[in-house]
């Protein structure tokens, strides 16, 4: 009897002891929505099925455009200039579905900006062909390397073909402007396969088993990379050069693929890749996206799901994509109205992802607007 | 019977120690015969000069603006810095009788009129900024964002904006929180309503630039006010800040020494940690404009002037040589700026005060 009296007030001793000082071992690991959303599964399946493809597909067009620019470099004539602009256009198109995935390898080498910063810097450019040097790694040019140079140089240093062959034959600088070009071409495949190896590599692990929702989480970076990349689609590729920022002046020559002129063709490549995440669709059909993630979270708009909420929008800013015709910059010219109205639908998806979506999943954006101090 | 006693002496103890368990993991108050206020509002606070000080900075920060579009002058902004021949719009502050200058750490004395004759010199060319050439430059993201740049990228006014920080801001409440914790201020007779030491205290907290009831209300905060909100995700400044300032101001107007020391210890290490935070926000900020010329030089400039402004901290945990191998990160000519370099000094001053796992995030 006096035993179990022991035994019951050790017990309860125990119990005090433990309940006391619980409170400084709570720990939160990460699940703030309290639902079995398997997001291991959706991050097996985009990095599977729509990340590793797409910098897959992209390091082959950079390895063709690199062998377009060496058969042009040796022999510069029309032909090899057309396969050339040709290479480039492939590769500036996937380039559309790859940007989004800044983060862990991309992020590390600083992929997006040292592939795509525009306007390109048109002196930089001359400045580096000129004196024949170039620091690959100075930020200072970085806007003046990656596909926006490529898309001046290949298109925009004549008016015409002819005229453009003849600033790499002809021309006092073309010996200069090849070497530049190579260099451009070259850098471009180098940064590709570094990306695609570490995918293909252990990153892949990495991507799929931190599957919290903290800020180093996989679905933490891809959420907000998918929100900055879509930001800059709806900010850089039509409402900056729509003049959405300057009081209606208008910036047509800021526009992305200005001298190629396939600037709308791109920004709906480019939302349709962005959908494509958010849906989980890829080749290999429907898989678990962020869409069943906020489904599954059962998450609200008005009335209505916020999935349902997001899809539409996507379909409404697509479809006002596609009533803009390339050159977009001639469209901003002659009818910036339709340009500055598809802004408009634009931007009312970046709400929707940005603040519904985010805070339904519980996640926090980390970047900020940037729009100076 | 004896043993009943032991085992009930023993659960006492538990108790007892379970108790005291809970409490050190929460706050003690030292001696419970007062009551923290949750804002400002002690009825006899007196910050005004603070205050006074702060809108002269602002007055010179909207003259520096004026580099944007044309040659400023630099004897109205150094008659600024020193109070001299009226300069101020604010009539009050040409009369008040207090300068910005005799407040600064000496080396922040002499630099600013420095950091004037350098912007002075960029508003004064007519071309647009590129590297070798000095002038205005136009962010490539923001038509609408200028920044006026040396021939090697610095934006000056910015540099003056974080060295007031350091030099002015930083200085004086370190300086006074030192004080403080030195018992070396009069906390007994009353003058214009306040002790010495209360409106001391008083005078720190109007440097920080906030609204008494912040950071519910962040309305018009300024300066460090508005940096410890920036940096509030990684570091939680504001609310450090805002209770030791409360709670030690409350412990000063009732005599409560040990609180009041501790406090003041809490200030003045702060002081020095914001500073840290901010450097790795505008690391953050560079790479988020890393593709803008113009707009990434000017960050870096914000950058560069925070680590620099630890020199004008007199309490500093950081050596000057620690600081100088920072410094020595940045490239001479900030055209020359690489991801490299951005990385490094992120990490140096991450590892240094402690940041690495909120790097990013700050």
């Amino acid at each position: 009897m006096k035993k179990l009296i022991y035994a019951a007030l050790l017990t309860a001793a125990a119990f005090i002891l433990i309940q006391s000082c619980s409170k400084s071992s709570v720990n939160n690991n990460g699940s703030t929505d309290g639902s079995s959303f398997d997001r291991k599964a959706m991050l097996t399946n985009l990095s599977a099925n729509i990340i590793i493809p797409a910098y897959t597909a992209f390091q082959a067009s950079t390895v063709s455009l690199d062998a377009a620019v060496t058969t042009f470099n040796t022999t510069p004539n029309a032909t090899n200039l057309t396969a050339l602009q040709a290479a480039f256009k492939a590769a500036y198109q996937q380039w559309q579905a790859t940007s989004v995935f800044d983060f862990g390898p991309a992020e590390q080498i600083n992929f997006r900006v040292n592939t795509n910063t525009y306007p390109t810097d048109v002196n930089q450019i001359n400045t580096n062909i000129s004196s024949g040097i170039y620091n690959k790694d100075l930020l200072a040019n970085l806007a003046a390397k990656g596909l926006p140079a490529m898309d001046y140089l290949l298109f925009g240093t004549g008016a015409d073909n002819t005229a453009v062959l003849a600033q790499f034959t002809t021309d006092g600088q073309a010996a200069n402007r090849k070497s530049y070009l190579a260099i451009l071409s070259a850098e471009l495949k180098t940064n590709a396969a570094t990306v695609l190896t570490a995918w293909n590599g252990a990153y892949k692990t990495t991507f799929i088993n931190a599957d919290g929702t903290d800020q180093g989480s996989s679905t933490g970076l891809l959420v907000n990379q998918l929100v900055y990349d879509y930001e800059i689609l709806k900010n850089y590729e039509v409402g900056i050069p729509a003049g959405v920022q300057s009081m209606g002046t208008t910036f047509p020559t800021k526009v992305q693929a200005y001298y190629s002129q396939m600037s709308v063709q791109l920004a709906l490549l480019h939302i349709q890749a962005i959908q494509n995440i958010y849906l989980g669709k890829s080749a290999q059909g429907d898989g678990s996206g962020l869409d069943d993630y906020l489904v599954k979270v059962n998450a609200k708009y008005n009335d209505g799901s916020l999935n349902d909420a997001i899809k539409n929008q996507f379909a409404v800013a697509i479809g006002k994509l596609q009533a803009l015709t390339d050159p977009l910059s001639a469209n901003i010219t002659n009818n910036n109205a339709a340009v500055t109205a598809a802004y408009t639908e634009l931007q009312k998806l970046t709400v929707l992802l940005k603040t519904d979506m985010t805070s339904s999943l519980g996640i926090l954006i980390t970047f900020g607007d940037n729009d100076g101090d | 019977m004896k043993k009943s006693f032991t085992v009930l002496s023993f659960i006492a103890a538990v108790i007892i120690f379970a108790t005291s368990c809970k409490k050190s993991s929460s706050v003690t108050p030292a001696t419970p015969t007062y009551t923290v206020p949750a804002t400002y509002n002690f009825s006899n606070a007196n910050f005004a000069d603070a205050k006074t000080r702060l809108g002269m900075y602002t007055e010179m920060s909207n003259v520096m603006k004026n580099a944007l579009t044309g040659a400023i002058s630099a004897t109205t902004l150094k008659n600024m810095f020193t109070n001299t021949s009226a300069p101020f719009t604010t009539a009050a502050y040409n009369t008040s009788g207090i300068q910005i200058k005799d407040q600064g750490f000496s080396l922040y004395q002499t630099d600013v009129p420095s950091f004037i004759d350098s912007l002075v010199k960029v508003s004064q060319s007519t071309q647009p900024a590129s590297r070798g050439v000095a002038g205005v430059g136009t962010s490539s993201a923001n038509a609408a964002t200028k920044y006026a740049l040396t021939a090697t990228g610095v934006n000056y006014a910015q540099v003056f904006n974080k060295a007031t920080m350091g030099g002015l801001i930083t200085y004086q409440i370190v300086t006074i929180m030192d004080a403080v914790a030195n018992a070396t201020i009069d906390n007994t007779t009353v003058v214009n309503g306040e002790t010495a030491l209360e409106h001391s205290w008083d005078m720190a907290f109007g440097y920080w630039g906030v609204p008494v009831d912040f950071p519910t209300n962040k309305t018009g905060a300024i300066l460090w006010g508005s940096y410890s909100t920036q940096v509030d995700s990684g570091y939680h400044a504001n609310k450090i800040l805002m209770d030791a300032f409360l709670k030690g101001r409350a412990a000063i107007s009732n005599k409560d020494k040990a609180t009041i020391t501790e406090q003041a210890n809490i200030i003045l290490q702060t002081m020095e940690k914001l500073t840290a935070a901010a450097v790795l926000q505008e690391v953050k900020e560079i790479k988020e404009s890393i593709n803008d010329n113009v707009a990434r030089n000017s960050r870096l400039s914000e950058c560069y002037g925070f680590v620099y402004s630890f020199k004008y901290n007199p309490k500093r945990k950081i050596t000057d040589a620690q600081i100088d191998a920072i410094l020595a990160l940045f490239p001479k000519n900030f055209y020359d700026l690489t991801l490299t370099d951005v990385n490094n000094i992120r990490d140096a001053v991450a590892k240094q005060y402690d940041f690495v796992s909120v790097q990013d995030i700050l």
